[in-house]
């Protein structure tokens, strides 16, 4: 071999060896993400408009593909608390057959334990919320281009949704640990009531936020107000609460004021039909004080923006496909029976009982009530005979998965319609979604809620009178719901034929005493919002929920086989378990809640 | 350039000449020849040596010797590669022609190691040398398969469907993450060999212990698998390999499924059940019967299953014969599924689903291979086509490899060549995967029998009549899929160049890696004819795919022999660099279910879309990890050097040492693995030469430490936002359909992680007796882990964003590997040889997270919120954990004392000694004796990992015939049949498919002796029977599987013609043919799900419906010409 062959094999050799040096240098081993973004991108306006966005967005409590944002299935951290609001509330019942969802079977029972892995995922997915608020707090202070008006907006939208996801927090758990965007340490005792910290977060809204916002799904300074009577009226501080509701109700539902609006600027109102509340066509109402802005088709062929957290509660062999859950509850029902004066029987209703088809066939004949009821039933619960919007007459058992297990009845105010569809339901999962949104506050809401306060402030007058706006509403014509013209062309529409009797009257003058005044509340919310997953919270903020409980399950087992162990044990089962899986995870900084 | 000797050498040379001469006297030249047994050719550089003397000589190339001896004197001849001889001289000259015997042994093997060869005698490392000839014997489409039960300290579990990746281990398991070995083929790294033609591996050896596989450091944590592809020499030789066989699956009722009759008898019996333990509540009874067996007193089977709305009215359920519900004119179908009226005949026979989805299914692989060489250079060529049709219908593996390797010499001192292959995969897979709830397997064992497969206009009939619960229809599953389409390029090899720069010092480059591509699509069509459709308007979704990564290695190895000396040293610094690209969409709507007419231009939906560099993809669109936006491109630079050091062919020493870089770690970027080992052929002492019956013995024992960085991802040490349509966009303007911008951290970041280091201990030995006739090697092993990468789940406080790997985790493995070899010739034509591999795995967790709980679950299934398996400090991974069953509460008062008891031992505090104990359930044991039973009852309750694995290879050759059996087992693994969970408790999905064991042996008033509990069609969903993990469902795993019998025949140098063939083999194959086990599954080989993404490591040995393996038969041909 000759010596420039030599040459040229070391040289080839060394200029190898020195490329692969050159390769190792720092830059070699620095790979960059893509795909994401780092913090020092998005600290901008358009960056924090974006972060807030972010926040907004898991509200719904979903993550992508049919997963809850923290794990587990869409249900588990639904934001209308069906499950722990409705179903452990006892308004409705779990539904489907008993083997379906077993989790969701004791907390139905109050026999929830805390390594129920449902608690765990939703927990998750409200700190996910806090986080998210946390992250747009944290950025503001680091972002040095944008004014501080539009970070004063930025913070006071962020506590807001913050308070949100935080008194969701204390209602479900009580004893939470208080993460802000100071915190380093994420492994924070519950050894403090986070109601201070909630009311401060919604103060701040209060204050900073405006009266009318661009996008009509931001909170403006109206639901914060709103929200912050709702934590006083959760503190009992009754005083607090009405000076709030005194501000956001308008002169015509008999408030001191002009009255709040919502983000859009209406004049905070009811609308005349109940159904409009949960009816994606007319969302966003003046009754809309706070609601998650849920979209249908929205290009994700998903319906992780489509309530996808109630996907499960439709019909079941139904045009609406799955999965047949969230039924309500045949004392639920009864609860709509009214007397010759439009009353309920606030004590004895379950005395009156609304028939139902429980134990028959679809084949077999069956006529629906004849006695009078409450119109709102007839928009809340399906039940056999009785048009379900434009899908035709409720059939009874073809549409129940197990009225053994969960009685005869249908959820109705998730259901979209037929006509509508095309606009309002997605389809693109194996059970639907919809554009509905979900309110988190409404205005006939806050109407109970300020009658509550006036109530326990002993001023019986006006709680009467805001109680009465509600069950004026309802008495409006336009819900009375008509039978069907043809049966078999339900989207021909409906003739002039009431579907039930129905009779509903305002409470007469002076009814509102202190022994009455509160049962009228109390009975008013669970008719005005029946299956919106705030009973259960509703009985135990009022100290009622073990007997009522009690009661509910001794009655309503008669019928079902779902609450054979129905036992609510007063002073434990008022609050959910902390997620054994977060205690673990604390490393012994979580205490567990009395009684689990 | 030659070396100059020192002075102290040559003094040193000059005593020894000195003193041989001294024995110069009394001596006479003694000459002979040595001629080799086999080929009766001469033995060239044989040693030979005067017994107890010092004077040595080698044969020369003729073979011929002369050496000075006594008379009297023994000469003592050996040879590389031959069995050492002693030959009395007794007075003579000339000795003659000695003959010498080839060992048997592979000695002197030489072995390809971490970049190095060795000759087998002088490994101080644990290293499992694959027998190819057997491990080929398997009808076997990739090189993992072949593993199993061939090498010891490695285990394989495969399953029968084609193109799925083995699991494999290599004394067990390494992390909570990726536990797959590092391939090092033809020098290149690799985690993937699914597509290498198994015809072109010339060696396979896997590298076990440290002292082994410390070269490869950063990577070697997961053992080490060399393999090293053919290359041609001598004249040109043309091969051709081939199979066809037929595969069948298991026959019979694998699920032993309840008849229709026998469905009603269920349904009629966990009602009468409610009913007697409802008897004072009149409330809770219900009525007999249901939609589809009528409501008389007794089942009756209907003529007709109806679904669909008609003038207003549903009609759902069973009808008889002459119903109007069941006029066929009412027939409507509406491919959407928005308006359908269907009508099915009942198939009261029964449909046997696990065998309308199950078919026999044929198999076939033909490989063409041309290779030859000179003085100058070497090539082979091969072409290989791999068809397996699966044994579940539209499931199948077709490959094309080609496969071209070179090597040249450019004069004396360089080398150059190269091998690369293309692979071609087509491959689609189970429909949303095995062994998991949603798949077409899972279904075959729900779909009640009662349903036929099509109803009267040959759509597809389903659960939808009322009645029937929800299952799919699990052909329609696996048949509407039928166009799911999908192909997977990979171009893999290397090119290299070595020059001999000085003698004994070689400089090797070599560059390779691998550029592959993909694409796949799926299209659904709407199941209306299912309970619960999963898709209203057809689905398309397409994916696309192409990556690289490459390694350049440089490498520099310097071998030096003086005397007794031997000394090899390798230095080297390798680079490697990895990137992908991911590109899919979706759209739903199409003009026509046709599915050649849809793409995501012309689907009438819409379309979403993404992208991605260095993402996970996942191609199951049910999987919801399937896009995975963020990544970040790999890198590695790493610096090695090892020493091998022989002395006087006993004394064995080696020394590794790696420096490697890693892109996923900031802080601490490099790590440092190195290994000491040592050995000693104790064989070769003086001390030992009386015992001939001992050809060899050696005693090795290494320590060392490896790493592993697979289980962070790329992106680990980045805090990161991101965006996502479904999780952080939001209609703030509340449109109802236009989601606006929106942001979230996405990843929280771990600067600081660091490597893995596995601390290895080897001790081991290889012995060879009785003249090479037995050969064994045994290595007993203790591998600990430390600074495990885990992705620990953090407190919800911290967000949902992805968490990273943190260095929290332990585990630790010891172990025991036997390899025993054996031949012999029984008679001159009759040969035996047989070879026998065992491994035991015993693994244990030793920390799961220093500062936090000490366990994490995994696997939820139906349990939701409980889990089945437990990873706990001081068990082994993927343990299964719940209530243990001890027996049944046979009446109320035993429940009523157990309450009072627990309320004693309680103070009053529990009253309910069990939740949900009721007449007929499970009563579960006390495990922590605390008197009452809650969680903290729950115990270990079986382990998936077998004690020990085995292999054993046997053959006899008789003339030209061969016959080779080959068994595999494994012992004492436990298996969570979650099967059971679906077929044994009428209540887990009222109305579907249920088990004999349901209907005949389950719990009742009159038998408390049952297997299962008691069927009640109320309340049978409880915590004392089906919702929380217990013992039921653990069964023993073991068994002993008939992996192939064969039978051959050889014709030797055929003519036909002008053709000359030098060598024909016919053979005739069953595999898997028989299985010895206890389970009551399908298929005791249970590897992890397709779904959970987690490589198996945490969760494996679950049984929710197996691609179980089938039973195959093969005819084969091996033509040389």
């Amino acid at each position: 071999m000759s010596i420039k062959k030599y040459i040229g094999i070391l040289s080839g050799f060394s200029v190898g060896v020195a490329i692969v040096i050159a390769g190792c240098s720092k830059g070699f081993l620095d790979k960059p993400a893509e795909g994401a973004l780092t913090s020092g991108q998005i600290n901008n306006k358009d960056g924090l408009t974006a972060l807030l966005n972010g926040a907004y967005a898991v509200l719904d409590g979903q993550g992508q593909n049919n997963t809850a944002i923290g794990g587990g299935n869409p249900w588990e951290a639904s934001p209308s608390n069906w499950i722990y609001g409705s179903v452990a509330g006892g308004d409705s019942h779990k539904g489907s057959s008993i083997s379906d969802q077993p989790p969701i079977v004791p907390i139905a029972n109050a026999q929830e334990i805390p390594a129920n892995g449902f608690f765990n995922n939703k927990w998750r997915a409200l700190y996910e919320g806090v986080t998210r608020c946390n992250n747009v707090l944290k950025n503001i202070a680091i972002s040095p281009t944008v004014s501080a008006a539009d970070k004063k907006e930025f913070a006071s939208e962020a506590k807001f949704l913050r308070g949100h996801y935080y008194f969701e927090l204390r209602k479900f758990f009580k004893m939470v640990p208080w993460i802000d965007e100071n915190t380093t340490d994420y492994r924070q005792p519950n050894n403090a009531d986070i109601f201070p910290n909630i009311e401060k977060d919604f103060q701040a809204a209060v204050d900073s936020l405006p009266a009318t916002q661009a996008s009509v799904g931001k909170a403006n300074k109206w639901a914060a107000l709103c929200y912050l009577g709702k934590v006083y009226l959760y503190e009992k501080k009754y005083a607090q609460a009405k000076a709030a509701f005194d501000q956001v109700i308008p002169s015509a539902y008999g408030g001191p004021g002009s009255g709040g609006t919502t983000s859009n600027g209406l004049s905070y109102g009811l609308t005349d039909m109940f159904e409009d509340n949960f009816n994606a066509a007319t969302k966003n109402s003046k009754e809309s004080v706070f609601a998650i802005q849920m979209t249908a088709n929205d290009g994700t062929n998903s319906i992780a923006n489509a309530n996808g957290g109630d996907m499960l509660n439709f019909p079941y062999n139904s045009p609406f496909r799955c999965c047949g859950f969230f039924q309500p509850a045949i004392d639920l029902a009864n609860s709509y029976r009214t007397d010759p004066n439009g009353l309920p029987y606030v004590t004895d209703y379950n005395s009156h009982p609304v028939k139902n088809d429980q134990g028959l066939k679809t084949s077999d004949p069956f006529t629906p009530d004849a006695g009078n009821l409450d119109p709102r039933l007839d928009w809340t619960v399906g039940r056999r005979g009785i048009p379900v919007h434009d899908w035709g007459n409720h059939p009874g058992n073809n549409w129940i998965r197990d009225q053994g297990s969960a009685g005869p009845y249908s959820n109705k105010k998730n259901l979209y319609w037929q006509a509508t569809m095309g606009t309002y339901s997605d389809q693109s999962s194996w059970a639907p979604g919809s554009a509905i949104n979900y309110c988190i506050i409404r205005f006939a809401d806050v109407l109970l809620m300020a009658a509550e306060a006036e109530a326990q402030l002993g001023n019986f007058a006006q709680a009467e009178t805001y109680v009465n706006d509600v069950r004026a509403r309802a008495a409006k014509p336009a819900n009375i719901l008509y039978k069907y013209i043809d049966d078999s062309h339900p989207m021909a529409g409906f003739s002039a034929t009431p579907a039930a009797n129905y009779v509903i009257g305002a409470y007469p003058a002076g009814y509102f005493t202190g022994s009455t005044a509160l049962p009228a509340i109390y009975f008013e919310r669970k008719l005005e919002l029946a299956c919106e997953g705030h009973r259960f919270f509703d009985l135990a903020r009022w100290g009622v929920a073990a007997q009522t409980m009690n009661a509910y399950y001794q009655y309503e087992r008669q019928f079902t086989g779902d609450l054979s162990t129905g036992n609510f044990t007063s002073g434990k089962n008022e609050y959910f378990p902390i997620p054994q899986q977060q205690i673990d995870l604390s490393n012994g900084t979580l205490k567990q809640n009395t009684g689990y | 350039m030659p070396f100059k000797t020192t002075a102290p050498l040559r003094v040193g040379l000059f005593v020894c000449l000195l003193f041989c001469s001294l024995h110069l006297f009394a001596q006479k030249k003694i000459t002979g020849r040595v001629i080799s047994s086999a080929d009766k050719q001469p033995v060239i550089g044989a040693t030979v040596q005067v017994r107890n003397g010092k004077a040595a000589v080698q044969t020369g190339g003729d073979g011929v010797f002369t050496i000075d001896a006594g008379d009297n004197s023994t000469l003592v001849i050996s040879s590389i590669g031959f069995n050492k001889i002693e030959i009395p001289v007794a007075g003579r000259a000339s000795l003659g022609d000695i003959t010498m015997t080839t060992t048997n042994t592979q000695l002197n093997d030489v072995v390809v190691t971490g970049y190095a060869v060795q000759r087998k005698k002088d490994l101080t490392g644990a290293v499992s040398i694959v027998d190819l000839a057997d491990a080929r014997k398997q009808p076997v489409p990739d090189v993992v398969n072949m593993l199993q039960g061939q090498a010891s300290g490695v285990s394989v579990v495969s399953s029968g469907q084609p193109g799925q990746a083995p699991l494999i281990r290599i004394r067990g398991f390494n992390s909570f993450g990726n536990n797959t070995p590092l391939y090092v083929v033809d020098g290149v790294p690799t985690q993937n060999v699914s597509d290498l033609n198994t015809n072109d591996i010339a060696s396979m050896q896997i590298l076990k212990d440290a002292g082994a596989s410390s070269i490869y450091g950063a990577r070697a944590s997961n053992g080490v698998i060399i393999i090293t592809t053919k290359r041609g020499s001598g004249k040109v030789k043309v091969t051709y390999d081939g199979y066809y066989g037929t595969q069948v699956p298991q026959g019979g009722n694998v699920n032993h499924i309840l008849s229709p009759t026998e469905g009603g008898q269920l349904l009629y019996k966990a009602q009468q059940n409610n009913n007697t333990l409802q008897v004072g509540n009149p409330s809770n009874q219900v009525p007999l019967g249901n939609a589809i067996y009528g409501t008389g007193p007794t089942p009756v089977l209907p003529d007709w299953l109806v679904n669909g709305n008609y003038n207003g009215v549903t009609y759902t359920g069973g009808f008889k014969d002459g119903d109007p519900a069941a006029d066929p004119a009412r027939y409507f179908a509406d491919p959407t599924g928005a308006n359908y009226y269907q009508i099915a005949r009942a198939n009261k026979g029964g449909t046997d689903w696990y065998h309308e989805i199950f078919k026999h299914a044929p198999i076939q692989q033909h490989n063409i291979s041309v290779a030859g060489g000179t003085d100058q250079g070497s090539y082979l060529f091969s072409l290989n086509y791999f068809n397996q049709q699966g044994t579940l219908i539209n499931t199948y593996l077709k490959r094309y490899t080609i496969r071209a390797n070179t090597s040249y010499k450019l004069g004396n001192r360089i080398r150059i060549g190269e091998n690369i292959a293309y692979s071609s995969i087509e491959n689609p897979q189970a429909n949303n995967g095995i062994l998991v709830e949603g798949s077409a397997v899972g279904f075959a064992m729900r779909e009640n029998p009662i349903i036929p497969v099509y109803d009267i206009q040959g759509n597809f009939a389903g659960s939808s009549p009322k009645g029937l619960n929800n299952p799919r229809n699990p052909v329609s599953i696996q048949k509407t899929t039928a166009n799911d389409r999908g192909i997977a390029g990979r171009l893999f090899g290397n090119v290299y160049g070595e020059v001999d720069l000085l003698k004994g010092l070689t400089f090797r480059t070599s560059f390779g890696g691998e550029s592959y591509n993909g694409w796949n699509h799926f299209y659904h069509t709407p199941d209306f004819y299912d309970a619960e459709p999963q898709y209203t308007s057809p689905s398309y979704t397409e994916q696309s795919y192409n990556g690289f990564n490459w390694t350049w290695t440089n490498t520099a190895s310097y071998n030096w022999i003086k005397g007794d000396h031997n000394l090899k040293v390798v230095g080297g610094m390798e680079a490697y660099k990895f990137a992908n690209h991911n590109l899919g969409g979706t759209t739903l709507g199409s003009f026509s279910n046709d599915p050649n007419a849809v793409n995501l231009s012309t689907g009438t939906g819409t379309t979403t879309n993404y992208s991605n560099s260095n993402g996970i993809i996942n191609f199951n669109p049910n999987s919801p990890n399937y896009q995975a936006p963020v990544g970040a491109g790999e890198s590695l630079v790493s610096y090695f050097a090892r020493a091998d050091y022989v002395y006087k062919e006993k004394y064995l020493l080696g020394a590794t040492f790696r420096r490697d870089g890693s892109s996923k770690f900031i802080t601490n970027r490099w790590g440092n693995f190195y290994a000491v080992s040592a050995g000693w052929r104790i064989s070769q002492e003086d001390f030992m030469r009386d015992l001939t019956w001992i050809s060899d013995l050696k005693i090795r024992g290494s320590y060392g430490i490896m790493g592993n960085q697979f289980n962070a991802l790329g992106t680990n040490s980045y805090t990161l936002y991101g965006s996502n349509k479904q999780t952080t966009y939001y209609d703030i303007n509340g449109t109802g359909n236009a989601l606006a911008y929106g942001l979230a951290a996405s990843q929280i970041g771990n600067p600081n992680a660091k490597w893995e280091q596995d601390g290895n201990t080897n001790i081991g030995f290889d012995l060879t007796i009785l003249q090479g006739k037995l050969s064994i090697s045994a290595d007993w092993y203790n591998k600990s882990i430390k600074d495990l990468l885990y992705q620990l789940t953090l407190p919800g406080t911290q967000g949902a964003a992805i968490v990273p790997a943190y260095n929290v985790s332990k585990m630790k493995n010891t172990g025991i590997d036997v390899m025993v070899n054996g031949q012999t010739d029984i008679t001159r034509d009759l040969k035996f040889t047989g070879s026998l591999t065992f491994t035991t795995i015993n693994n244990k967790i030793t920390q799961v997270n220093a500062n936090g709980t000490p366990y994490f679950d995994v696997d939820s299934r139906r349990f939701n919120g409980s889990y089945i398996v437990r990873n706990e400090v001081g068990h082994p991974v993927s343990a299964f954990y719940g209530y243990k069953v001890i027996g049944f509460w046979n009446s109320q008062a035993d429940i009523d004392a157990a309450n009072q008891a627990a309320a004693k031992a309680s103070n009053g505090r529990v009253t309910t000694y069990q939740a949900d104990a009721g007449v007929g359930r499970f009563r579960y044991a006390d495990g922590n004796h605390q008197g009452w039973i809650n969680d903290s009852s729950k115990s270990f309750l079986g382990n998936p990992s077998p004690k020990f694995t085995y292999g054993f290879n046997l053959g006899l050759n008789y003339k030209n015939f061969d016959f080779t059996v080959f068994f595999y087992g494994v012992y004492g693994n436990d298996i969570w049949n979650n099967v059971k969970w679906w077929t044994d408790f009428y209540a887990s999905f009222p109305g579907a498919a249920s088990s004999k064991t349901a209907l005949y042996n389950s719990w009742t008033f009159d038998n408390h002796n049952a297997k299962a509990p008691i069927q009640d069609a109320v309340n049978g969903s409880n915590a004392s029977t089906n919702t929380v993990p217990n013992s039921y469902f653990v069964e023993k795993g073991s068994y002993l599987r008939a992996k192939n019998i064969t039978l051959g025949y050889t014709f030797n140098n055929v003519h036909a013609g002008k053709a000359s063939i030098s060598k024909i083999r016919a053979y005739l194959q069953a595999a898997n043919l028989f299985t010895v086990t206890k389970y009551t599954g399908v298929d005791p080989e249970i590897g992890v799900n397709t779904m959970n993404g987690q490589n198996g490591a945490t969760d494996f040995g679950v049984d929710e419906g197996s691609y179980a393996n089938p039973r195959q038969y093969l005819l084969g041909l091996q033509i040389q010409f």
